[in-house]
């Protein structure tokens, strides 16, 4: 295990000089590199380190750093190690490769990235909606999008549970049903 | 049925309703996670159909519309053309505490928080998610308002249609959607 880990340590190394990596216990590899390098070290991974299995595309929004983080996380059936590739995108203008001719599962995952959190991959051919339907605001995961306060206003609340009261005490009085001792003990 | 004779009318209504209620036919969808307690209310264990509750392939066959959980705007959307293709009479369980005031999905930014304000509801059942006998007692009660002509949620939508519609369109911004005319 530790052997094939170098040995996909140093390969990415020497044909990627951008690639920073980093080790994690069991069979896990991380990777961080540019997002110009994404589209070519996927392609590596996939046809010549038996990474065959794209697990999984994931997104962070690192408001703080203006930037979103994306993960690519593939999969070698043969080794059983796991690679995941990381890239930074700029928050203000979120563009990126699209990679869906080198799994076509991507196209999903890219989909719903530029849906939730308005990242546009050139050369993406699909639908504009994907989960939401007539979605007119801000794209909702990410961190600067108050969810809260777009679901106060957009949509009627019923009064009535906004002191986050035990209801058991209000049922107790209402039916005369006792409340056993243990369970006043977690009531707020 | 209707008849001139008052006294007449209401031996009628009183069969009537005993038929109805006997024969509440759920519409099969589900929506939210409360639709994995259909299944076992159902099935042998608590055998739904002892009170004539049974499964309905099409919206047309159908009495009762469950709605299930929570209901996202796209949901709802169809939700909405189901219950008006459905024909008399008709009638809307809310299942959950979605349904009621939004459950634990009270923040999210594309559930809606209380159906009533958007289908008119009969019975509401609560819990998250309810068990199957919660939700046999809810069906009980169905039974006992059907059978009290107080079901009656079907003509409250249909008097009420502007002030339902108009909350429709608020979460619904582009209404696309055929008009029935019952
Ligand atoms: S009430 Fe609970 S079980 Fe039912 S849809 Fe909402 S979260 Fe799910």
């Amino acid at each position: 295990m530790e052997e094939i880990k170098s040995t996909i340590i140093q390969r990415i190394k020497t044909h990627f000089s951008d690639a920073t990596e980093k080790e994690y216990p069991y069979n896990r590899v991380d990777f961080s590199v540019k997002k110009e390098t994404i589209p070519a070290i996927l392609f590596y991974l996939k046809d010549e380190m038996g990474f065959k299995h794209l697990s999984h595309i994931s997104c962070i929004d690192w408001l703080e750093e203006n930037e979103f983080e994306v993960v690519f996380i593939v999969w070698s059936p043969t080794d059983k190690i796991k690679v995941f590739v990381h890239t930074r995108v700029d928050r203000e203008n979120p563009v990126m490769d699209n990679v869906d001719m080198i799994w076509r599962q991507a196209n999903t995952y890219e989909r719903e990235m530029r849906e939730m959190f308005g990242i546009q991959f050139t050369g993406l051919e699909a639908p504009e909606e994907f989960l939401l339907e007539d979605w007119e605001g801000p794209p909702p995961m990410r961190r600067d999008f108050d969810t809260e306060a777009y679901a106060t206003n957009t949509y009627w609340e019923r009064p009535g549970r906004e002191d986050a009261k035990d209801i058991r005490e209000t049922i107790e009085k209402r039916s005369g049903e006792i409340l056993p001792d243990f369970a006043k003990k977690y009531t707020r | 049925m209707m008849i001139n004779d008052k006294n007449s009318q209401k031996i009628v209504d009183i069969i009537q309703n005993y038929a109805r209620k006997h024969s509440l036919w759920i519409l099969a969808y589900g929506t939210g996670c409360g639709a994995i307690e259909i299944p076992p209310t159902m099935t042998s264990r608590y055998d739904a159909e002892r009170l004539g509750v049974r499964g309905a392939a099409t919206p047309r066959q159908a009495d009762v519309l469950l709605i299930t959980g929570y209901l996202t705007t796209k949901t709802l959307k169809r939700v909405i053309r189901v219950y008006e293709q459905m024909q008399d009479p008709k009638y809307v369980i809310g299942f959950g505490s979605c349904t009621i005031n939004g459950g634990m999905y009270w923040d999210s930014y594309n559930t809606i928080k209380a159906l009533d304000r958007y289908l008119p509801v009969d019975v509401f059942i609560n819990g998250c998610m309810p068990r199957p006998e919660a939700v046999l007692a809810g069906f009980a009660k169905l039974q006992e308002l059907i059978q009290a002509g107080k079901a009656d949620g079907a003509r409250k939508y249909k008097e009420n249609l502007e002030w339902y519609r108009a909350n429709q369109k608020k979460v619904i911004p582009n209404w696309r959607m055929p008009e029935y005319n019952w």
